[in-house]
Order: C-alpha cells, then sequence, then structure tokens
C-alpha cells in the first residue's frame, strides 16, 4: 500500500511539469498582447513598453519563457503579478478561501446527496423520488449564477437572514450559502448516481442475505447496500473536489468570495502567466491527491478490491 | 486618456476597469454639515491593477484611491471646473512657457514637506522610461520629453523643467498648449515625497501623500482603509471619520449589499438593476451626466469606408439609421442621452447645436436614401455583412450593440451581426494592429475637463488612440490653431470648429453621453458625483 | 499503481498471442452455470425454447414494453422534429429582417407572441423553437463523445491498470486542471475554429475537457466490476481479457455512466452558455436556450418569463432523456428486471 502511495506521489512530477507546461503555453498563445491590457487601450510610448515586456520576460521567446519559470520555480519563487504582488501571496490569500468553499460543498452534496438518493433509490417510483427528479431538473436546467442570484436575493437582502457577500475573512459560517450554490449542480449527480446504485444493489444476493439473516432493515440499508454503492458517487465526488476549486468563479462572483475563481480568471483576461499556472498547478495537485484518496477508499469499500 | 470600460456582472467582474478618475474635487464644504462627522463610510471600488503611484495608476480602482491620498496643483470642482490646491499662481503669457508657484508651508501625511522639487521630480520620475510608468505619455507635452523616454535612455530629467526656489518652478512646453494648466489635477501631475523615489514598489504598497486622506491599511483583494490626513488643508477637507474602500468583483454583488445596509456608497447601478434601483433606493440613488461617451469606430481601411464621396454616405447613413434615443429608453431604462457631438456635455465650451450635428439625428427614410446613394457609388453586395465588435468582458456591451445591429438591419435593409471578442485585451489587439474585419464599439472618458480631451487623442493623424486611422490636414490644423489660443474660451470655441469637419467624415459614430446611476445607503447624506462619475467622497457624512 | 492480485499479470500480455484468441472463438454462453443449483435461477434461467438472446436483444425486449421508455422516446422525437424543422412550429425567422423590434422590449405577451419578447424586442417564442437545433445537438454529440471517448479510456485504464491507468489517469488529472474557458478561449482561436465557428466547434471544446469527468465514472464502475465472480469464471472459461471487458465487465458497469451522461447533457447544454457568455461560443446568429438563458439572466426582475420559456424546453429535454437512461438501466439490469 505504502509504495503504491509513493509511486502515485511520484507521479506527480511529470503531471506537474506537463500541466504547467501546457498552461503556460495556452496562455503564451492567447490572443492580444498582456501589455495592451496593462495599458487599457491608452496610448503608450514604446519605451515604457519595452521596459515592461522585458521586465516580464514578454519579449522572449516560448521556450526560455518556460525555462526562466521553471527555474525560478526550483527556488519556490512563483513570479510577481502584472500588480506587482508575489503571486505566492496572492495564492495564499486566495487558496485557503476556496479551499474552504470547496470542502464545505463537497460536505453538502455528499451529505444531503447521499441521504436523498437512498430514499429515493429505495423508494423507487413514488413521490420523494419525484420530486427529487424535478429538483434535479431545476438545478440543472437553471444555472448558477440565477440560482445563486436569487438565493442571494431572497435569503440576503429580503429576509436579512445573512449579508449578502462575504467578507474579506471569509468564515465557514458565512461561506455556507455560497458552497450551497456551488454544490447544487453537483448534488444532482449525487443523489442520481446513488439512487441508481441503491435500486440496483437493493436486489442483490448479499442484501438478500442480509435480510434473511435477520437484520434490521437499517442495518441492511446502510452496511450492505449502502457500502456497495458508493463506488460510483466516492468516484464523482473525488473528481469534484478540484472542479469545485477551479469552477467557483461564478458563485465567487455573485458571493464576492475572494478566492482562487476570481484570482484565475482576472489572470486569464489580463494574460497574466505566472498567476495563471500558479493556480492550475495547485489544481492539478488536488486533482491528483484526490484521485488517489478515492482509490485508497475503493479497496476500503469493496474488499475484492486491492493494490499491490 | 481612457477608454470607458465598466466593469462585469456576474461571471465577469471587470478584469480591466479602464475608466480612470480624477480628481473628484468637491466645493469647500468642511466638515461642517450637520451629520456626523466621525461616521466612517463605506464604498465600493475593484482592486486597484498596480502599486499606488501616481504616474502608474491607470484605472478607476487605483485613480479613487489616489485621489484622496494625493493633491494637485489643481483639482476639479463638482462641474469639472479647476481650483487651485496647492497652486498660488500658474502663469503663461504664450501658452507655451509656464510659471508655477506652490503655497509654502504644505506638508505630506508623514511630516516631509512639499516643495517645487516634489512635483519636479515626481513628474520626471514619472516620464522616464526605465521607471516605465504607464501615465508617463500624459508628459509629452514637456520639453525634453522625447529625450527620458526614449528606449533605453537612462536620462530621468526633463529639460522643460526647471526648480526656481523652494516654492517656485517653470514649466517649458515643445509647443504652445493652452489647456496645459487644465490637466494638471490629473493623477499623473501629483507631488511624490522623496522616500518614493528610494524605493518606489514599497511605496505603491504603502503610499504617503498630501490628500484629505491617507491609507492606513490595504488587504489586496479585500479592502482599502483610508484615515483622515489631519496635515491636510485644502478645499476637499473630509466631513467624514474616514473611508473604507471594500473591493467587489461585480456590482450585482455590491448591489445587494447596499440594499441590506452593508455598503453605503455604491457608484454603478448594474445593468440588471437599471429597471427597478429607483424602486429599490427611492431617494438615495442619483442618475447624474459625466464626461464620457459612447461610440462606434468605422475603420477607414475597410472597403465601401474609405475616406471619399461613398465612404461618407454610409457612415451618415449608419449614423442615421441608429434610433438613439430607442436604445437608451430600452436598453439603458434612460440612463443615457443622446449624443449631439464628438465630446461631452459636462465640459467647459460644449455646445449642442454645432453646424451639421443633424446627421446624428435618427431617421430611417434619409438613411436609406444615403445607403442607396453610395451603392450608385460602387455597389453594397447583398450577402455582404456589416459587423459591430465588442468585448463581452464590458457590462451591457453585447445588449447595446446588438440593439444597433437589429437598427441597421431593420433600417437599411443589410446584413448586420454583433461580432465578439472574448476580451479588451482580444479586441484592443486587432484594433491597435488595424486588423478589424468591421467596425467596433470604442467609447472615452476624460482625464481633464478639456474638449481637446476628446479631440487631439482621438482624431489628430497618428495620434495615439486614432483607431479607425482617421486623417484630415484640415483638422489637424484647426487642432493646433485651437491649442495655440492664448484664451481657453477661444481655444474651446475653435475646437468646436473642428468638430463640423468631423460630422462631414464621420469618422466614428457617436451614440450617447454617459451617465452614472449610484445609490447610498440610509446611513449616510449628502452623496454627490462629480464631473468624471465618482462621488465626492470628502463631503459625503453620517446620519 | 493499481494491479489485480488475482491474475498473474503476465495474462494480461496473452491478449495478442494466438492461443488466447483461438480459445476465445468457443461458444460459451452454454457454459454460464450450472443453473439447477444456484438460488437466482429464475434470473438467470435461459430460456430453453428457441434462440438464447444476446443480452442487448433481451434488453431491448423488455424495453419497448416499458411506459417510461415510450413517454420518453415520444419526447425525444417531438423534440428531434422540432430541431429540425424549426419554420413548421412559428412562422417568425428570428434571423430575418424586422424580427426584432426594440419598441417591442420586454413586453409581455400577446396574441400571436404567446411567450412574449426579450430585451431587443425578438419573439421568445420563435426564438425557443429555433434555439432548439442548436442546443440539441450541443448536448447530444457532446454526450456522445464523451461517453465514447472517456467511456473506452477509462476502461482500458481501470480494467488493465499499471501503466496504463498511469498515463491515462494523469492524463486527465491535466485535462482537469485546465480551466474549460482558458481552454477555449485558446481551442476558439485555432485557425480551424475561429474561421467557422459553429456549433460543432463548440461541441468539440466541450468534449475535450469533459472526457476525464466520464473516465474517472468508468474507471471506478470498471474496477468495482473487474473483480467480481462472473468476469473470473469467464476468464477460467478461456474468454480473452479484452473481450471479458467488453462481454461482462462494462455491461455490468454502465448504470453510473448512464446516469452520469444524462445529467451531463443538460449540463452541456447550459455550459454553451457559458462560451457564449465568454464571447468564444456559437456565432450570434445561432440560437440556443442555453444562450437565451444566459441572456434572461440581465431580466431576471423586470421579465423573468423570458428565463422560464427557455428553461422549460431545457428540462423536458433533459427530462425525456434521464428516463430514457433510467429505463435502458433498468432493461439491462437483469435484477431490476426480474423486480418489475
Amino acid at each position: 500500500m505504502l509504495s503504491f502511495m509513493l509511486k502515485r506521489i511520484a507521479q506527480l512530477i511529470p503531471v506537474f511539469i506537463g500541466a504547467t507546461l501546457l498552461v503556460y503555453f495556452l496562455v503564451f498563445a492567447t490572443p492580444g498582447n498582456p501589455i495592451d491590457a496593462l495599458s487599457g487601450g491608452k496610448p503608450m510610448s514604446d519605451a515604457t513598453r519595452a521596459a515592461l515586456e522585458a521586465q516580464y520576460n514578454l519579449d522572449k521567446p516560448f521556450w526560455v519563457q518556460y525555462g526562466l519559470y521553471l527555474k525560478n520555480l526550483v527556488t519556490f519563487d512563483l513570479g510577481t503579478s502584472f500588480s506587482g504582488q508575489e503571486v505566492s501571496a496572492l495564492l495564499g490569500r486566495a487558496f485557503p478561501v476556496t479551499a474552504r468553499l470547496a470542502i464545505l460543498a463537497l460536505l453538502i452534496e455528499s451529505v444531503f446527496g447521499i441521504i436523498f438518493g437512498v430514499i429515493a433509490g429505495m423508494r423507487k417510483g413514488k413521490w420523494f423520488d419525484s420530486t427529487i427528479l424535478v429538483a434535479s431538473l431545476i438545478v440543472i436546467a437553471v444555472p448558477t449564477f440565477v440560482l445563486g442570484f436569487v438565493l442571494q436575493f431572497v435569503v440576503g437582502v429580503k429576509l436579512d437572514l445573512v449579508k449578502p457577500t462575504v467578507s474579506g475573512a471569509a468564515t465557514w459560517g458565512e461561506l455556507f450559502l455560497p458552497a450551497l450554490v456551488l454544490g447544487l449542480v453537483s448534488l444532482a449527480y449525487v443523489v442520481r448516481l446513488t439512487r441508481t446504485s441503491v435500486i440496483e444493489n437493493k436486489s442483490a444476493d448479499f442484501v438478500r442475505t442480509a435480510t434473511a439473516k435477520g437484520l434490521s432493515r437499517r442495518r441492511v440499508i446502510t452496511v450492505h447496500i449502502l457500502r456497495n454503492s458508493l463506488i460510483p458517487v466516492v468516484t464523482f465526488l473525488g473528481a469534484d473536489l478540484g472542479s469545485l476549486m477551479g469552477g467557483a468563479i461564478v458563485t465567487e462572483g455573485i458571493f464576492n468570495v475572494p478566492g482562487v475563481g476570481h484570482l484565475l480568471y482576472q489572470a486569464i483576461q489580463k494574460g497574466e502567466t505566472p498567476t495563471v499556472v500558479a493556480v492550475v498547478g495547485v489544481l492539478v495537485i488536488v486533482f491528483v491527491v484526490a484521485n488517489l484518496v478515492v482509490d485508497m477508499l475503493y479497496a476500503l469499500l469493496d474488499p475484492r478490491i486491492r493494490y499491490a | 486618456m481612457r477608454y470607458s470600460h465598466a466593469s462585469k456582472a456576474v461571471v465577469l467582474s471587470a478584469a480591466l476597469a479602464l475608466t480612470l478618475s480624477a480628481c473628484g474635487g468637491g466645493s469647500s464644504d468642511t466638515a461642517s454639515g450637520d451629520g456626523d462627522g466621525s461616521y466612517v463610510v463605506t464604498a465600493n471600488t475593484t482592486e486597484p491593477q498596480n502599486g499606488l503611484l501616481p504616474a502608474n495608476t491607470n484605472e478607476v480602482g487605483g485613480g479613487r484611491v489616489m485621489d484622496l491620498l494625493f493633491t494637485g496643483l489643481v483639482s476639479y470642482d463638482a462641474k469639472g471646473a479647476p481650483v487651485n490646491e496647492l497652486a498660488e499662481s500658474i502663469e503663461s503669457k504664450d501658452s507655451q512657457n509656464y510659471t508655477i508657484k506652490i503655497k509654502s508651508g504644505q506638508t505630506f501625511s508623514d511630516g516631509s514637506p512639499v516643495t517645487a522639487a516634489s512635483f519636479v521630480d515626481a513628474w520626471n520620475f514619472g516620464a522616464a522610461a526605465k521607471n516605465a510608468q504607464l501615465n508617463s505619455y500624459f508628459f509629452e507635452s514637456i520639453k525634453g520629453y522625447d529625450k527620458v523616454s526614449a528606449e533605453k535612455s537612462k536620462e530621468d530629467k526633463m529639460e522643460g523643467l526647471k526648480v526656481v526656489d523652494d516654492t517656485t518652478f517653470t514649466v517649458k512646453l515643445s509647443q504652445p498648449e493652452s489647456d496645459f494648466p487644465l490637466r494638471l489635477g490629473y493623477t499623473a501631475f501629483m507631488p511624490l515625497p522623496e522616500a518614493a523615489f528610494k524605493d518606489p514598489k514599497a511605496f505603491g504598497e504603502k503610499p504617503v501623500g498630501n490628500g484629505p486622506y491617507k491609507l492606513t491599511e490595504w488587504n489586496h483583494d479585500v479592502n482599502l482603509k483610508m484615515d483622515i490626513n489631519e496635515k491636510y488643508d485644502g478645499p476637499r477637507k473630509a466631513a467624514n471619520g474616514g473611508i473604507d474602500f471594500k473591493v467587489y468583483q461585480s456590482t450585482d454583488s455590491a448591489y445587494s449589499d447596499l440594499q441590506s445596509n452593508n455598503l453605503d456608497v455604491l457608484d454603478q447601478i448594474p445593468p440588471g438593476q437599471l429597471a427597478s434601483y429607483q424602486d429599490d433606493l427611492g431617494e438615495n440613488s442619483v442618475n447624474s451626466p459625466y464626461a464620457g461617451n459612447a461610440t462606434i469606430t468605422i475603420p477607414s481601411y475597410l472597403d465601401h469606408f474609405k475616406e471619399d464621396e461613398e465612404g461618407k454616405l454610409r457612415r451618415a447613413a449608419i449614423s442615421k439609421a441608429i434610433d438613439r434615443q430607442l436604445i437608451i429608453d430600452k436598453v439603458y431604462q434612460g440612463g443615457k442621452s443622446i449624443a449631439k457631438d464628438f465630446t461631452a456635455p459636462v465640459l467647459e465650451g460644449y455646445s449642442d447645436d454645432l453646424p451639421g450635428s443633424d446627421v446624428l439625428e435618427f431617421n430611417g427614410d434619409e438613411a436609406k436614401k444615403l445607403w442607396a446613394e453610395a451603392d450608385k457609388i460602387s455597389k453594397w453586395d447583398a450577402d455582404k455583412e456589416f459587423s459591430v465588435g465588442y468585448n463581452v468582458d464590458g457590462a451591457g456591451n453585447k445588449e447595446f450593440v446588438e440593439a444597433v445591429v437589429n437598427q441597421l438591419k431593420n433600417n437599411l435593409g443589410i446584413k448586420a451581426t454583433a461580432q465578439s471578442f472574448s476580451s479588451f485585451k482580444e479586441l484592443r489587439a486587432k484594433v491597435t494592429t488595424y486588423d478589424m474585419s468591421g467596425s467596433f464599439r470604442t467609447g472615452w472618458q476624460a482625464d481633464y475637463p478639456s474638449l481637446y480631451n476628446f479631440l487631439g487623442p482621438l482624431f489628430g493623424t497618428d495620434a495615439g488612440s486614432n483607431d479607425g486611422k482617421y486623417s484630415s490636414k484640415e483638422f489637424d490644423e484647426k487642432l493646433s490653431e485651437g491649442l495655440a489660443a492664448t484664451d481657453p474660451a477661444e481655444g474651446a470655441k475653435i475646437f468646436n470648429e473642428s468638430q463640423e469637419i468631423l460630422f462631414k467624415d464621420m469618422p466614428v459614430i457617436p451614440l450617447w453621453y454617459q451617465a452614472v446611476q449610484g445609490g447610498w445607503s440610509t446611513n449616510v447624506s449628502n452623496v454627490e458625483f462629480g464631473w468624471n462619475g465618482v462621488p465626492i467622497y470628502n463631503e459625503i457624512t453620517g446620519k | 499503481m493499481p494491479e489485480n492480485q488475482n491474475f498473474n499479470p503476465e495474462d494480461g500480455l496473452q491478449i495478442s498471442t494466438p492461443r488466447a484468441g483461438k480459445v476465445s472463438k468457443y461458444k460459451i454462453e452454454h457454459f454460464v452455470a450450472p443453473l439447477e443449483e444456484t438460488p437466482l435461477q429464475a434470473v438467470d434461467s435461459v430460456k430453453e425454447t428457441g434462440k438464447p438472446l444476446s443480452m442487448w436483444a433481451e434488453a431491448w425486449r423488455s424495453l419497448r414494453k416499458q411506459p417510461l421508455f415510450i413517454i420518453s422516446a415520444i419526447l425525444i422525437l417531438a423534440v428531434i422534429v422540432v430541431a429540425a424543422f424549426p419554420h413548421l412550429f412559428t412562422s417568425i425567422d428570428p434571423n430575418g429582417q424586422n424580427a426584432c423590434q426594440l419598441e417591442n422590449s420586454n413586453e409581455p405577451g400577446r396574441p400571436g407572441h404567446f411567450m412574449g419578447f426579450n430585451l431587443q424586442g425578438c419573439d421568445v417564442y420563435a426564438r425557443v423553437i429555433y434555439g432548439t437545433r442548436a442546443s440539441l445537438l450541443v448536448g447530444v454529440f457532446t454526450t456522445l463523445i464523451v461517453v465514447i471517448v472517456g467511456g473506452a479510456l477509462g476502461a482500458l485504464a481501470g480494467f488493465y491498470g499499471g501503466w496504463i491507468d498511469a498515463i491515462l489517469a494523469r492524463l486527465g488529472d491535466i485535462f482537469f486542471a485546465l480551466p474549460l474557458i482558458l481552454g477555449a478561449i485558446i481551442v476558439m482561436q485555432l485557425p480551424a475554429f475561429r474561421e467557422h465557428r459553429s456549433v460543432w466547434t463548440v461541441i468539440v471544446t466541450l468534449a475535450i475537457f469533459g472526457w476525464p469527468q466520464l473516465a474517472r465514472i468508468t474507471r471506478g464502475a470498471v474496477i468495482e466490476a473487474r473483480d467480481a465472480d462472473y468476469v473470473k469464471a469467464s476468464r477460467a472459461l478461456g474468454l480473452s481479457r479484452f473481450k471479458s471487458l467488453v462481454k461482462h465487465v462494462l455491461p455490468n458497469s454502465l448504470a453510473p455512466i448512464i446516469v452520469v451522461a444524462t445529467v451531463n447533457l443538460g449540463v452541456y447544454i447550459v455550459a454553451e452558455a457559458t462560451l457564449s457568455f465568454l464571447g468564444v461560443g456559437l456565432p450570434g446568429e445561432v440560437m440556443s436556450w442555453g444562450n437565451d438563458i444566459s441572456l434572461a439572466q440581465q431580466q431576471l426582475r423586470s421579465n423573468p418569463m423570458m428565463l422560464m420559456w427557455p428553461a422549460l424546453f431545457l428540462s423536458v429535454t433533459v427530462l425525456s432523456f434521464i428516463m430514457l437512461g433510467d429505463a435502458v438501466r433498468d432493461a439491462l439490469d437483469p435484477k431490476a428486471r426480474k423486480g418489475a
């Protein structure tokens, strides 16, 4: 098991280099010159332009730029943004906030998703199942920015239960509403995945055996059906953690959460390569580690699955 | 000089808010109002894009902070008229050689004195190529700028600037420019203490200024806290206990905060709320015009739109095919006013009935007629599309461009499309390399209140922001004539004459003048917006 | 690296050897199990009369009798007809001259225009009808590509494990971490895409960034199924690894794939709106539900119906695909079939 984990972690190195190279190239290839964004379409003297291009290595060919980036990376220098701030500082501020938001969203979608999914699956075709189906459709068809806006307006402005936006501290409590909005679409996936698995497993041999043995219904559901139904759900959740972190742009915008999504979006619009690469680099690590955890959970959920 | 580029709703919080504030100077109110003078006002902003150095701040987020942090030779009052701040006098006999006297005994908030050298050194710093300051071109009129701004130049002193004594310095321009004193309230012309030049980067993080406020805290992407600067003694004395600028990613979230009294002052109502903000906020809202406009530029390098008879006819036809008032009513809920010239109404010398301005009036039949006349010269292929480009990261761009395109379709009977660009950066890259395949949206917001600021940089031959590659000898001559006038009023008259040439050539299609829709919470009163659309923060009081 | 303990790793290498191929040619259906001895006889029993049906034929048989399937099939058919012949359902061409009159901006419904008008004064009903084609194409084809590509790669990674898994899974990680916006902006800038921006460019873009998710799901499901007794049995009977993957593992892993794919269908239709919102989606004159939904956001407070109509059409379409998916899944699952 340990060697399995070590091998996985070793894989991080080529993945990290591959991802950063790819992203560096993508930002390099985006149309438009970052200096144009910086000048805001206003006149700029050639000298200023040249000095800025030199400062951010924009005047160099792609491989030189990337090489310089890697060289700095070895000394843990992630570069500076166009605003002159250390990218590591930007990331250090934004990442914990987004991590809290994503973890909270993941908790909401897994807890509610699994509970609703089990009930819907056990009572397939009954009213609860149908209600959940309609609710899922709404969540899928109405985009996050609309749902988020409506929730913010109702809960934050009309009912005045919470502040409509998140403060700089971005505490767990403040992040609950944004996390709910962020996790809603994924919640629909989790409910449907759990429901289907439960339906599949509830007539399986081991369930009949368990029931025949006289185990209580609760025990049959939680230990026998649920445990055997979780693999697709866990797979989905593992992949979703990273998506929640990188894809919170809309939600962060609505609730003014100073997180990674906003940072990433702005950096892409400005063509600020070091920031984009750093964010994506962190996301790759999150994905690889989450994937590793998921694989560990497979073995835990299904004893037949083992890793050498 | 800047393009209006408002921050984007929801998904797209402005990547680049390119509007820039100049001095939001107010009348000489002191803290004598009947409100609570110790109340700390919260206001919306965007994260300043650069360190807070005067010559490096070219967008609205940093601009509004700089205005409160620094004070220059002049500031502008609510109507945009210059008011002397640190200047005792600005004198010139020939509009080319200026002698500037400053008030004595002024200090920065750290106690260091403000002298003539504080200005001269700051301007030299801003202009020098080696410092790569974004606003360096503001100093281009000063003699010696070409030397310090040359690529790889080590030179950092312009020969046009001379310190005479502690409170006097002289400025020599490379040509007469009558509106030079008007520019001096702009952020780029602020003085700097000596400490700034030793470590500009560190100074940009913790700037020390001489304005009505000082910056006490800057939590990046979260807020900027400004406290009263006790050492400030000028016309813009604070009537409140400080300003807490909260950084917002979108105006939608700021609006929600405003409605629940979580934010005191909002300087931009999100497009989705324009229909209802007056109901929501009642008396705590305002719709006030500011010095900016929106235009569509049709580059002269496009086929059928060259600077010839056909091009002029087609440009006039397009201008007349757009029902500006209807778009303002339906898309902007009345929040703009139709353009009647190429500048903006709050400026000194503005006129709304210049000869030739009837080309801006909507008349579908005449538009068709003009288009048909142009067709006689050279046929417009029925399958050819006329496109209007816009960047999606600016709020409301898509809506108005689509409305214009539909009107062109309906009123001219041609194929017209809206062409989207994913970012301002991408659009500008095509525009500045003169590689557009159609027309595109443009806009201008004044850096300083002067007609020339709307004409010279945009339509002068080879001028910095002449996106359509317009060139007219006649127009260029009028501009120089206007600049050389010794009397600003005389200058304004000549600039207006130059606009008559523009009405014939229509290098751009003026659409409307900008107005700001703002609101404030029930915690504050005395909120007014200045000539440039920025709230006059220092006059706001608590209730 | 995940490596299956129960198999000699060298087995995998034999796929291409002639011996394994030869063995696999034997018909194996009648070797399934000693049916009389299993309690699941009712489920697994092979009908003695007539030719044994393949799993798929069996599924189809039970499927076509299901009301869930019939309803969803009719709905999907209806949507396809609207997509193919929009002009049969409305006389207004939303791109035509005078189709949008700003005077009608945000007007409520009236005879002839029962859904009312949008901000630009265009008829909402005509836009929804004409938007069906792009939305359906984006939803269905993106889902198909993602299922085929993601499913194949995920199945290979999960079943074979080892370095195949390492490479495919890490590739997935890289694609996962790439922000859709950045990728989409770049992909849409490729000359081939830039010149011919259309529904297909949107589909390809969404598919490029969508496949890792389905690959993950498939991989998980395959890992779960690959060690099951029936797979071991099929191997013991001499079926090659690849064939046992295709014939036994995959059909038993379909449930989560179907669930995710049907939900994805709706999510892709909405995601198209995000691309259009970012200026790299469909060209302006192509209508889509997603696009109209995202435009409606600005009018949410003054004209909420503008959001409701396209969202309703989208919901019904997604609903019919979800029902279809449920029906197919039920039909493929012998346990569920018996219970039904």
